[in-house]
């Protein structure tokens, strides 16, 4: 066995609702079998960004914010691999917010979780885009991550899920990564992930959560009727969780499948000058 | 305007074209076709190009736009020559117009012996040595639409220069037959109703007669399509860009030569995305590029950085505009160089490459592919506008020299008889080893943070300073790697020019025109900028008394490189520089080199 780089111990206070996503991803990625060297994890920055240091896996510690457009440059070089992204809200929802938006649109095949802890928890607890009002100052209103991808028309998968229910969260991460290996497009779930220290919300979000699939009219299929049920759901005071959209198509629709096809992509394609010789000799030969 | 303008000598107080004459032969001819945009000037210019390449001549094509899609001024300009050239003349020969704005943006820079063409559908000049004709008119009628008149201007232009009339008709073929049955027949009469018309004018057939020459199994190409060629050859297959002027060739053509390779390009949603798409495609294992123009450059920055520290090879390929902020779009400039030398926050290597030419434009982009992947670091190309856009008669690309170089890149096989796996492990030269995930057995961690060896996060002091070595040293062990500078002119000279990018073509020009006047001068191109390349330039400095340091910015970027890199020949270095958008001609070269000395 050779030895590669060790996992180091989180750098997360104890009791940090990350550990939870740490511990479904590993267990998702155990009960699908995927080969480690064979998993890609791209951390942004901030407390969450860090967890690929906590995993014998091939990591990527990315800049703040653009974790997403790194995910897809490796998820398009080399379709084989299973990519992962994860960061936390102020990295992809302020910073990475262009990238965010266009990831959806994008739909490569790969999984994007955001620990949202509605805080900067790093750099010691500021506002962040989903702070509710009244928050260290905070006097914008808490961005919606749920409702602006359901308002994206891509076949793409959504989910919520909660650090304090770690049952439910692997086998959500567990179908998105299903998702992503079929080659069906882009999952995005986030995780509602307090931070112990700077604003923790376990307790108010255990009694706020709501199973939506536990809901009248709950069809994930249906893109209407999910973003109604959403939007209902907050106005009323609780948190929507669960799976809030698994698009009604089953065909391989990401991004990498599109562009690279049953080819073997652009890592797997021989570049050595030998073989392409007479492909590249036609090509200089056009000019003129 | 050009300082050519004070060349002309007062004209004759007459109009129109004049008594017939003798032609004038000509072997360096240039042709500048103005009107607004959407008038076609730029096919004439095509045209023009396509026929003057079919004699054997060495062609040159610049254009003036502005950045809108339609309308307000444009000008296209075409240079031919029996020798080779790259650059604009210094004056203009036939000054071919559709609207008085041409008239009087192009008049400045006409010859003494220059002659105007013009449409004059809607106005008359009382220019002598001209001729106007009704060009719009005239096509109007009989093919339904005025917009055919830039081929029957270049019909007139056939007259005007005596052109072969098969050939003319020939070029017109060529150029239509792609675009179907109507649209060239309609060219073709078009060429017929231009070429009629000046037959019927006294005094414009044969005005000019051009020598022919032996620029035979040459190509017309830019520096963006040598640079997107040299790409694919040299074994890029993931390109990720946002259009951008004067870059957005290079993702174009990718676009068209490489999903035919198992190459995937794709247009981001920024900047910033698309230097991280590359930075992802190459941890992944792909040899990449992106290509972008000053405000892409700025956004990119942070990625460039990024790349650096976390060593994952990048090719940045910069096409540079006139700056700062969004500057002027379609206008030259070379004022990128002191940002990218000193990129960025902190302090990290990188390779600074300057071709001058289309040729060197392909077989840099294969060298700063090998060159990120061998030292594991980005590698910019330094483009101009000029150089990116302009068309050059250019040899073939030659494939024979190209060879690819992953560097310390694992195999499997190998890796699995590894004891152990460092992504960033130490080395008497600073490269490393790299298995790309998916390597049975290994994982690569990688991160912009400081780190050790494995990859991990470290603020260690004493691995700090190790890595910093490590990576800071590449520019020193890299050194006899990177491509070496261009000498042109006698070993003897005493008067030295440095100069790089597109600014050879008028340089080397210069050359001439001071050899003509007894300098001798010794022209260094620099192909490395960055790091400087003190082992060749500073004998170059000591072998000569002065050197001119030609640029196209305004606080002389190299040369304030140079004096910061050896301040030892500080006293020798004198700055000739230019910044209102267009490119140098030869005879300004000269004069500023008079004044400077």
């Amino acid at each position: 066995m050779v030895q590669s780089a060790k996992p180091v111990p989180p750098i997360w206070c104890p009791g940090c609702g990350d550990f939870g996503v740490l511990a479904a991803v590993k267990k998702a990625a155990a009960e699908l079998r995927i080969p480690t060297h064979e998993l890609v994890l791209v951390g942004g920055i901030g407390c969450s960004g860090s967890i690929h240091n906590f995993l014998e896996i091939n990591g990527i510690h990315a800049l703040h914010g653009r974790l997403l457009a790194q995910a897809v440059g490796v998820k398009l070089a080399n379709p084989s691999l299973t990519v992962v992204a994860a960061g936390g809200d102020g990295d992809g929802y302020a910073i990475g917010m262009g990238h965010f938006m266009h990831a959806f649109k994008k739909n490569a095949s790969i999984l994007y979780i955001v620990m949202n802890n509605e805080t900067y928890g790093l750099t010691k607890g500021q506002a962040s885009p989903t702070s509710q009002i009244g928050f260290e100052g905070n006097v914008e209103p808490p961005f919606h991550s749920i409702l602006t991808a359901l308002s994206i028309p891509a076949p793409n998968f959504i989910a919520r899920t909660f650090s304090g229910d770690p049952k439910t969260m692997i086998a959500i991460l567990s179908e998105a990564l299903r998702f992503n290996r079929e080659g069906r497009g882009f999952a995005f779930v986030e995780d509602l992930s307090p931070c112990v220290t700077y604003n923790d919300t376990y307790k108010l979000w255990r009694e706020k959560v709501l199973d939506v699939s536990t809901l009248e009219g709950y069809d994930p299929t249906d893109r209407k009727a999910m973003f109604r049920l959403c939007l209902e759901t907050t106005e009323s005071g609780r948190i929507p969780i669960g799976v809030m959209h698994r698009p009604k198509v089953s065909g391989r629709n990401g991004l990498e499948v599109k562009l690279v096809g049953e080819g073997p992509g652009p890592v797997r394609t021989d570049i050595e000058l030998a073989p392409n010789l007479p492909a590249y000799q036609k090509l200089l030969s056009g000019l003129a | 305007m050009s300082p050519a303008a004070a060349q002309i000598t007062p004209l004759p107080e007459q109009s129109g074209p004049g008594a017939p004459r003798p032609p004038l032969e000509l072997s360096d001819v240039s042709v500048m076709i103005g009107g607004q945009g959407g008038d076609g000037t730029l096919t004439v210019s095509d045209l023009l190009g396509r026929y003057f390449r079919k004699k054997g001549l060495y062609v040159y094509t610049s254009r003036n736009v502005l950045s809108r899609i339609r309308g307000g001024h444009a000008d296209a300009s075409v240079r031919a020559s029996r020798d080779p050239l790259a650059a604009v003349k210094s004056h203009v020969d036939v000054l071919v117009a559709f609207d008085n704005e041409a008239v009087e943006m192009g008049k400045t820079e006409l010859a003494p012996h220059g002659f105007i063409l013009y449409d004059s559908t809607t106005f008359h000049i009382a220019e002598p040595h001209s001729a106007g004709f009704p060009f719009a008119t005239l096509v109007g009628g009989p093919l339904g639409q005025p917009i055919f008149k830039n081929t029957a201007a270049y019909g007139a232009l056939s007259v005007l220069f005596g052109f072969d009339p098969a050939l003319t008709r020939a070029v017109i073929e060529e150029r239509f037959k792609r675009r179907g049955g109507e649209a060239l027949e309609k060219n073709l009469k078009a060429l017929e109703i231009g070429r009629k018309v000046a037959l019927s004018a006294p005094g414009v057939e044969n005005r000019f007669s051009l020598t022919s020459g032996d620029a035979h199994d040459m190509i017309l190409t830019t520096g963006n399509q040598a640079v997107a060629l040299g790409f694919v050859v040299g074994g890029g297959r993931f390109f990720a860009g946002y259009p951008i002027t004067p870059a957005t060739e290079v993702m174009e053509y990718l676009q068209q030569y490489l999903p035919a390779f198992g190459g995937v390009v794709r247009q981001a949603e920024d900047e910033l995305a698309a230097i991280n798409m590359v930075i992802g495609a190459s941890y992944a294992g792909a040899r990449v590029m992106t290509s972008t123009s000053g405000p892409g450059l700025s956004l990119m920055t942070e990625g460039i950085g990024h790349a650096s520290t976390a060593e994952i090879p990048v090719v940045i390929a910069d096409c540079q505009r006139v700056g700062p902020s969004t500057g002027q779009p379609t206008r030259h400039e070379q004022s990128d160089l002191s940002h990218l030398a000193n990129l960025g926050h902190g302090e990290y290597p990188r390779f600074i490459l300057a071709p001058a030419d289309p040729v060197d434009c392909f077989d840099l982009t294969v060298e700063a592919l090998n060159l990120a992947e061998r030292w594991r670091l980005p590698v910019i190309l330094l483009l101009d506008q000029a150089l990116c856009q302009n068309t050059t008669t250019s040899a073939r690309f030659d494939l024979s020299k190209v060879r690819i170089d992953r560097g310390k890149r694992l195999s499997p096989e190998v890796t699995a008889k590894l004891a152990h796996y460092k992504v960033y492990e130490h080395s008497s030269d600073g490269r490393s080893a790299y298995a790309p995930p998916g390597t049975p057995g290994v994982w690569s961690e990688v991160t912009g943070n400081e780190h050790d060896e494995w990859g991990h996060v470290s603020v260690n002091p004493a691995n700090r300073i190790k890595m910093m070595t490590k990576r800071m040293e590449k520019m020193v062990h890299a050194r006899s790697e990177l491509p070496s500078c261009r000498l042109f002119g006698p070993p003897d000279a005493k008067v030295g020019i440095i100069g790089f990018g597109s600014t050879s073509g008028p340089i080397l020009e210069a050359q001439g025109l001071l050899q003509h006047r007894g300098v001798p001068t010794r022209y260094l191109q620099a192909r490395t900028v960055y790091p400087v390349p003190v082992h060749e330039i500073d004998p170059f400095l000591n072998s000569v008394d002065v050197v001119y340091v030609v640029e196209h910015n305004y606080t002389g970027q190299l040369a304030r490189l140079l004096r910061e890199t050896m301040p030892w020949h500080h006293a020798k270095l004198r700055s000739v520089v230019k910044y209102d958008g267009f490119t140098f001609r030869a005879p300004e070269i000269v004069s500023a080199m008079k004044e400077g000395a």
